[in-house]
Order: structure tokens, then C-alpha cells, then sequence
């Protein structure tokens, strides 16, 4: 736990980033994580080979592809989700503020703290509105002023004015938008740096869909948010970089593993890729 | 190869635009012709012709719409829908021109022509319907370099344009002709403007290529 804690920020020279050079209004000037070669297998079988790539803090960043390609693998790398599937191998690098993420000191539940994800599927705790929230920072010990720290979250999450009247009504009872957000507020209230996002929308409805959009957007200048998407409008919409992965047959034939094709600006990505590969993902020619 | 109905899609919204060039470029010759033969009913002809330029302007535009509603393009599809677009924006105001010649040589039709200012406004017309065509071929077969090449066949006209301005001047002396040279003078502007607009054509191909937008030559200078 001490590796990660009072880490000083190092110092970048955006003036050095090239295409990936920061947003006019200052987002995206600091490397979050410094993904170097990194390689993820489960049980000998190789899921994604070689991925090298940057995130900006306060950048929305997008990851798509088509379903194998190892986005969801890689997602869960970074908050060392893949820790808790047996088998699962690692290898590479992953800086996190210049520190290796997978270095024998670090504690991967600090590291989830700092980190947090959010999933395909809404999945709140059967529990009151309240407890699903304050249940992470109470678990931390962050118990001083608890339902400050509650009301903060919800209001982060875009869901205050929903559930303030009934913060003791089981979640459960929640839309499943509803839920999304309360699910995001769970993860805010622990005070992370990062939030991962699994598909968080592929289970909403469209109106569902757009807050949670609409979020995405007011939770960027506070977070550095990660998001796994199969709906390439979203990640056009939403997204400051978008990563394209895509699936490699191995050479031997014995299979396939994901690769990382392109990573640019997402304007970049859906007006003039550099790929052809990521040209036909984009426009639907893909296969 | 997937999503074929889009694929459709598009090479109907190509196809259409290719089919509104070529009625564009019927009109221009008609409307040279009818210039140099001083032939009214041509005129006329070529005027009315500007509705059907008109409604295949406005198809193809309900055609991006429906595509940009429908199929959200992106990369090379979104250039194309908007390069589409744009050149038939083009093509619609080379129509327009088209009917401003007729319409000034109706109105030129009782005077006396002067046969060698006639003569450099059919070499305008034919060089601008050159420069179509090639601005509309180059854009089927994505052909950068020869989109390019334009800008080089533009200063052709624009220097039979100055020829043509040199010689209505010097007709200023001459009471009969007067007239007649101030309207030929408007005729030789609509034929280099056609020029401009099939290199504004040219431009649309290699945004579609290249993914960058920049003028062949600074129009400007």
C-alpha cells in the first residue's frame, strides 16, 4: 500500500507528444500510464500481444474493437482485475505516475481504490441506496463525515436529486440508468484517480445511455476515465483518444490473440485513420 | 464485404452526382454553342434546363441527409458524402452560369458580334468544359495529380479572360459595339468562374484522398 501512496507526479513535456499533444484546456498533459509491451495470457494462451500506449490524465480515453480483439482483458489490467482469474499471466510494463503497477510492493486493493471500474452490468449491492455508497469508503476507513462524502458522490454521479428522499430504499428499486449512476457513485466515493469503464451503457436504453454520456463529460475534469465500448458513435462522442484493437491470427495457426492497431485522437480515428485495418472497423467493413 | 446497403448507399449518392456532371456539362456546351450561333431557342433551352440541375441538387442533398441520419459515416465515407456534396453545390452554380451566358447572349442577339471576341469566348467555354469534365472524371477514379493539373488549365482561361476584357476596352471607341462588348464581358467572368469551380471540384478529390482540405492555388493572388 505505501508503494502508491504520496506518489509524486512526474513531470511531462507535452511539448514532446506529438499527435497525442494535450487539449486546449489543459486536459491531457500528464501521463497517467505508460503501458510498455505488454503481453496477457490466461492458462498458457496468449490474449493480447505486445500493446504499447499512453493515457492522459482528465482524457477520456476509448477502447474499441471487435469482440476478441483483448480490449476487456486490457482494461482489466489496470486495475489488476486480472489478478482474480486463475491462470491469468501478465507481462510488460504498466506505469501508473511512473510506478510499476505490477511490482511485488504494490497492493493490488489500494490499487483498485485508486482505480475503479465500473461494469456492463449495473450491479449494486441488495442494500439501501446509502450503503451501497458509503460501503467502499467505510470498508477504508474513510469514516469522517460520511454522508457528506455520500451526497458528494451521488451528486458527482449526476443522481442526487433522484434519490435524495430515499437514500434508505433498497438500490435494487433503481432503474437500471438509475443503477449505472449509483454503481459510478460507488466508485467516486472512494476518492479514485482513474475510473474503468466496462461497456457501461450496453445495457441502457437510450436516454439511460446519454446521461451517462452526459457524465462521462463532467467527470473528466476531475478523473482520468478508461472506457471499453462496442458502440463506435459513443466512443466518437465521448472519448478525447480512442485505441483501436483488433484480432492477429498466430503465425503457428494454433489460434488468435488481440493486438492494438491504432491509438490517435478520437477526431483522428473517425475522419482520417491511419490504418486501413481501423478504416474498415469504423465504417463496418470489417470481415 | 459488409454492410452492403450502404455500400448501395453511397455509390447511388456518387453515381447521382456523376449524372448531375454530365447534364451540367450538356448545358455548358449548349450554352456556348448557342453563344457562338446567336441562337435564342437554345438560350432557352439551356435556361430551362436549370430546374432539372437544380432538382438533382437538391436529391442528392435529401440523399446525404438521409445517409448522415441513417449510417452515421465516418473516415473515408463521411469525405466522401461531404466532397459529394460540396461538388454538386459546385456543379449546380456552373448551371447557373450557364444561365446567365444564355440569358446575356439573348439579350445580345439584335446587336452586331464582334467575331474574334466570339471566337476566344467559344475557346473559354470549351477549355471550362474540359476542365469539368476532367474536374468529375479524376474525382470517379480518385486522381489527385490530375485534379491538380486544374489549377494549370484555370490559367489558361483566365488569360483568354484578360485577352477577351483587353479587347471589350478597346471597343470603347467603337459606338456600335459598346453594348454588345459590355455583356460579352460578363460572359467571359461566368465562363472563368466555371473554371474556379472545377478546380474548387479538384480540391473536393484530394480532400477525400489525402484527408486534408487545402486550396490548390490562393485564389487571392
Amino acid at each position: 500500500m505505501a508503494g502508491l501512496t504520496n506518489v509524486a507526479l512526474p513531470h511531462i513535456d507535452s511539448s514532446k507528444l506529438g499527435g497525442l499533444a494535450s487539449d486546449p484546456d489543459g486536459r491531457g498533459t500528464e501521463t497517467v500510464f505508460d503501458v510498455r509491451d505488454l503481453h496477457v495470457a490466461y492458462s498458457g494462451s496468449l490474449a493480447l500481444k505486445g500493446v504499447s500506449l499512453e493515457i492522459r490524465k482528465n482524457f477520456v480515453t476509448a477502447f474499441i474493437g471487435p469482440s476478441g480483439c483483448g480490449k476487456s482483458t486490457f482494461i482489466r489490467c489496470f486495475n489488476r482485475m486480472n489478478d482474480l482469474i486463475p491462470g491469468a499471466k501478465v507481462e510488460g510494463t504498466i506505469l501508473y505516475h511512473g510506478r510499476d503497477l505490477y511490482a511485488s510492493n504494490i497492493d493490488p486493493v489500494e490499487v483498485r481504490r485508486r482505480i475503479g471500474m465500473v461494469f456492463q452490468k449495473p450491479n449494486p449491492f441488495p442494500k439501501s441506496i446509502y450503503e451501497n455508497v458509503a460501503f467502499g469508503p467505510r470498508v477504508l476507513g474513510m469514516k469522517k463525515a460520511l454522508d457528506e462524502r455520500v451526497e458528494r458522490a451521488l451528486h458527482a454521479a449526476a443522481l442526487w436529486d433522484e434519490v435524495k428522499d430515499r437514500l434508505k430504499d433498497n438500490a435494487l428499486g433503481l432503474s437500471g440508468g438509475q443503477q449505472q449512476r449509483l454503481c459510478i457513485a460507488r466508485a467516486i466515493a472512494v476518492e479514485p484517480d482513474v475510473i474503468l469503464m466496462d461497456e457501461p451503457a450496453s445495457a441502457l436504453d437510450p436516454i439511460s445511455t446519454s446521461r451517462i454520456e452526459d457524465l462521462i463529460h463532467e467527470l473528466k475534469n476531475d478523473y482520468t476515465i478508461v472506457i471499453v465500448t462496442h458502440n463506435m458513435q459513443q466512443a466518437a462522442r465521448v472519448a478525447d483518444m480512442t485505441a483501436f484493437f483488433s484480432v492477429e491470427l498466430r503465425e503457428d495457426g494454433t489460434g488468435r490473440h488481440g493486438i492494438l492497431v491504432e491509438h490517435d485522437q478520437t477526431t483522428r480515428i473517425f475522419t482520417n485513420p491511419a490504418d486501413k485495418r481501423t478504416e474498415d472497423y469504423v465504417t463496418g467493413r470489417f470481415g | 464485404m459488409a454492410r452492403i446497403e450502404y455500400q448501395h448507399s453511397l455509390d447511388a449518392l456518387e453515381a447521382s452526382l456523376q449524372e448531375q456532371g454530365a447534364i451540367v456539362l450538356r448545358v455548358l456546351r449548349a450554352a456556348v454553342t448557342a453563344l457562338e450561333t446567336q441562337d435564342t431557342e437554345l438560350c432557352d433551352e439551356v435556361i430551362a434546363f436549370d430546374d432539372e440541375i437544380d432538382t438533382r441538387y437538391h436529391r442528392i442533398e435529401k440523399m446525404v441527409e438521409e445517409l448522415l441520419a441513417q449510417q452515421s459515416p465516418v473516415a473515408t465515407d463521411l469525405r466522401l458524402v461531404l466532397a459529394v456534396l460540396h461538388n454538386s453545390i459546385h456543379l449546380e452554380r456552373i448551371g447557373d452560369q450557364c444561365v446567365t451566358v444564355a440569358k446575356l447572349t439573348k439579350l445580345a442577339s439584335e446587336l452586331e458580334p464582334r467575331h474574334d471576341l466570339v471566337e476566344g469566348l467559344r475557346e473559354m467555354g470549351e477549355r471550362a468544359e474540359e476542365m469539368v469534365r476532367i474536374a468529375l472524371d479524376s474525382f470517379a477514379v480518385r486522381d489527385v495529380q490530375r485534379a491538380q493539373a486544374l489549377v494549370e488549365l484555370d490559367e489558361l482561361i483566365d488569360r483568354t479572360n484578360r485577352r477577351v476584357a483587353d479587347k471589350v476596352l478597346a471597343l470603347a471607341h467603337e459606338p456600335g459595339s459598346q453594348e454588345w462588348g459590355m455583356r460579352m464581358i460578363i460572359v467571359a467572368r461566368c465562363l472563368e468562374r466555371v473554371g474556379d469551380n472545377a478546380v474548387d471540384i479538384g480540391e473536393q478529390t484530394a480532400f477525400l484522398v489525402t484527408g486534408e482540405f487545402h486550396e490548390f492555388s490562393d485564389a487571392s493572388h
